[in-house]
């Protein structure tokens, strides 16, 4: 039955730990973490709705009927009439569980069961918030009029911010900065003999100062020389789709 | 159903009219002054343009240009087409075109915002009681503002253009070959104006380049009275990585059910997943109804790489006018119809010279960008920082419930003018923003972290 469900979703696995294992039960079991748990709601639901047509409106069991036409794409065609031969019922994805914690109440974390040594310990509160959006992430909920969620991140004062996450950031960096900084400096006195506090009064001293501060502060991964670059071709591109119509009006001459 | 009375409505452009109807038709007689520009060869007979697509863009071209004393053809395939679209428009569009209040279905004077985490916020705290969004039904819309340009002196033909010739010399007209009632035809003009829409062919035979599209998918669901009584004036938009990684998904009301959709631009194929998606997080809200329509289009994201050449320019979502972040594109197809229809006019004196690609680029390119762009790219901006992830999202959403913003996006949009603000408030909002993304971010981040550290757990 488990390769029924997974057959959609992962044919190029299905074979192989058929044929060398010849227990696909358990091979299943490895593949498991590989997929992130939203994928699987999906093979599950698409399993398990497979054949079971349903005629238009059925009040209670699968209220919303659609009549899907097949060309949903392009251009609009002539107005879609329900001529499509597979009527397939509605699915609500994901079940009807809402987010259980005996802290979340009325929509909103109850600090007072965060309470430590008289304060609210906020570092929970943030991973209780952690937890309960990547719940939300993984199980999209239908909003409801009745239980609003009124949890809001500035609820939790900026100095909790700071001190956690902030503060460690802050203080790796100044380490680089101050790094870099000595060598530095000690590079270009054994150069070029100038001291310390001679060299802060050199224009090209200052200069390589901003450059060295500018980098620790930018570049803090690998990856983020590549994310800079990206991002400064992104941000020019929307203006460049709009000038692209007055590129051509140069090289073809006016009245064509 | 087009059964509604046209009133007469006062058009700056009436006066005008009235002075040229009774002008009589001038004599053949081919005129040619030695000009000091060279577009001022004066032929007697009037200009010939041809508006290709009869929606918005071009009844407003149409409207304008039929005014102006130039004979104009409105070429439009389907009048009776309901196009899917959602079919809102600002308020400053009611005045600008003179629509009349029967033509809206509703007003939309509530609007809720919900985050990937179900954090709602009520955006419309501030609307007075004057200012609503209006929902029309494109049908209505359309048919209105065809007739109004035909009431000025267009010509309206129900054809499907299938090929434009382009001119083989200056002076040449364009040959436009359409069918009409199972007959080919064809038609010599002088300018195009391409109105028809995101897959236009005058942008085909002009080889206006292409764009990127987003789809936009939407079900129109009819639901039972009470349900239906929740969206009377409200509609909601929904933002999250499950129904739209790049933009938003909406519940529109329209006039006897509600337009449930989504949209996306990197993501096509699993348009149908966003669509369940959003389904599901409206479950509640729409059991019990049944879906009577199902409908898609592509809605282009940026304009064209060229959006004139030589006598044909495109206007509306022919040439890509569509905002980002809220996929707003019909008050700019109207305007930019206008726009450029104004620009012909005036470029060519009222019908009586010809006009070159430069008076196009000159009085209509020209004057768009410098009156739109900036609008177009602070939307491109909000898009690319709030809709890009999860927690930009929350961000967004946390933002929205502050009074100051909802004001500000308000005035924006339902008047299309940069809203006045008060500079400390303005600061205050800058600050606002920083913080919500930052910590929303963080909380983005600190989820992924969460998710790696269970994942190498469980391995």
């Amino acid at each position: 039955m488990s390769m029924a469900i997974f057959s959609p979703k992962i044919p190029s696995l299905t074979p192989s730990p058929s044929q060398s294992h010849g227990k696909p039960h358990v091979s299943f079991k490895l593949y498991f973490p590989l997929r992130p748990t939203r994928k699987l709601r999906f093979d599950l639901l698409v399993s398990s709705d497979n054949g079971s047509g349903v005629a238009a409106t059925v009040p209670d069991e699968t209220p919303v009927s659609s009549e899907e036409s097949v060309g949903s794409n392009g251009s609009p065609p002539p107005p879609l009439t329900a001529t499509d031969p597979v009527a397939e019922p509605v699915k609500f994805v994901g079940g009807e569980s809402s987010f259980e914690d005996p802290r979340w109440v009325g929509g909103t974390w109850d600090l007072k069961q965060f309470a430590k040594d008289g304060k609210t310990d906020w570092d929970a509160v943030i991973d209780a918030e952690v937890k309960r959006r990547k719940w939300m992430e993984n199980n999209p909920q239908s909003s409801s009029n009745k239980n609003p969620v009124v949890f809001d991140t500035s609820i939790i004062p900026w100095w909790a911010w700071m001190k956690r996450f902030h503060l460690p950031e802050a203080e790796l960096l100044n380490g680089r900065a101050a790094m870099i900084g000595f060598f530095m400096a000690y590079f270009v006195d054994s150069l070029t003999g100038v001291g310390l506090v001679d060299q802060m009064g050199n224009f090209f001293c200052k200069t390589l100062l901003f450059v060295a501060v500018a980098g620790v502060l930018l570049i803090r991964k690998n990856e983020d020389l590549e994310t800079l670059k990206k991002l400064l071709e992104e941000t020019t591109f929307y203006d460049k789709q709009w000038q692209a119509t007055w590129q051509d009006e140069t090289p073809n001459s006016p009245g064509k | 159903m087009a059964a509604h009375k046209v009133t007469p409505v006062q058009h700056p452009f009436q006066n005008l009219t009235q002075s040229l109807k009774s002008k009589t038709f001038q004599p053949q007689t081919i005129k040619c002054i030695p000009a000091v520009r060279t577009s001022t060869i004066i032929i007697s007979s009037k200009l010939r343009v041809a508006v290709i697509g009869g929606g918005p863009a071009g009844s407003s071209a149409a409207e304008v240009l039929a005014s102006g004393g130039i004979e104009t053809y409105l070429f439009e395939r389907n009048p009776e087409a309901a196009k899917p679209c959602g079919g809102a428009i600002p308020l400053c569009m009611l005045d600008e075109f003179s629509i009349p209040s029967h033509l809206i279905d509703r007003k939309v004077t509530q609007m809720k915002i919900i985050s990937p985490s179900n954090l709602t916020v009520d955006f419309g705290k501030t609307l007075k009681p004057h200012e609503f969004i209006s929902m029309l039904r494109r049908e209505v819309l359309d048919n209105f503002l065809r007739l109004r340009a035909k009431e000025r002196g267009a010509t309206l033909i129900k054809a499907l253009v299938t090929n434009i010739e382009l001119p083989i010399s200056e002076k040449s007209p364009y040959m436009i070959h359409y069918i009409s009632n199972n007959t080919h035809s064809s038609l010599a003009v002088d300018v195009i104006v391409g109105a028809d829409g995101a897959n236009s062919k005058v942008a085909k035979s002009i080889k206006a380049g292409d764009y990127t599209c987003a789809i936009a998918f939407q079900e129109r669901i009819k639901l039972p009275e009470d349900k239906m009584k929740y969206y009377e004036n409200l509609a909601e938009m929904y933002v999250g990585d499950d129904v739209s990684p790049d933009f938003y998904a909406w519940v529109f009301p329209k006039c006897d059910h509600v337009a449930v959709g989504t949209g996306t631009v990197c993501s096509k194929q699993n348009i149908k997943q966003f669509q369940r998606a959003i389904r599901n997080r409206v479950k509640p809200k729409i059991h019990g109804g049944e879906i009577i329509k199902v409908e898609a289009h592509p809605i282009p994201e940026h304009p064209r790489p060229t959006r004139v050449r030589g006598r044909v320019a495109l206007v509306g979502d022919a040439a890509g006018y569509v905002t980002k972040c809220s996929g707003e594109g019909i008050y700019f197809a109207a305007k930019s119809g206008r726009m450029c229809g104004e620009a012909i006019v005036r470029a060519s004196e009222n019908g009586e010279k010809t006009i070159v690609e430069a008076d196009l680029r000159r009085e209509y390119l020209r004057k768009w960008d410098d009156e739109y762009f900036c609008t177009f790219k602070f939307l491109d901006i909000l898009q690319r920082v709030f809709y890009g992830s999860n927690g930009g999202r929350e961000a967004l959403v946390e933002l929205c419930g502050k009074e100051y913003v909802q004001r500000m996006t308000f005035e924006s949009y339902l008047y299309k003018k940069l809203a006045k603000g008060n500079p400390l408030e303005d600061v205050k909002m800058a600050m606002d923003t920083v913080g919500s993304l930052i910590r929303c971010n963080i909380v983005g981040r600190e989820m992924m972290d969460s998710f790696d550290k269970t994942m190498t757990l469980r391995m």
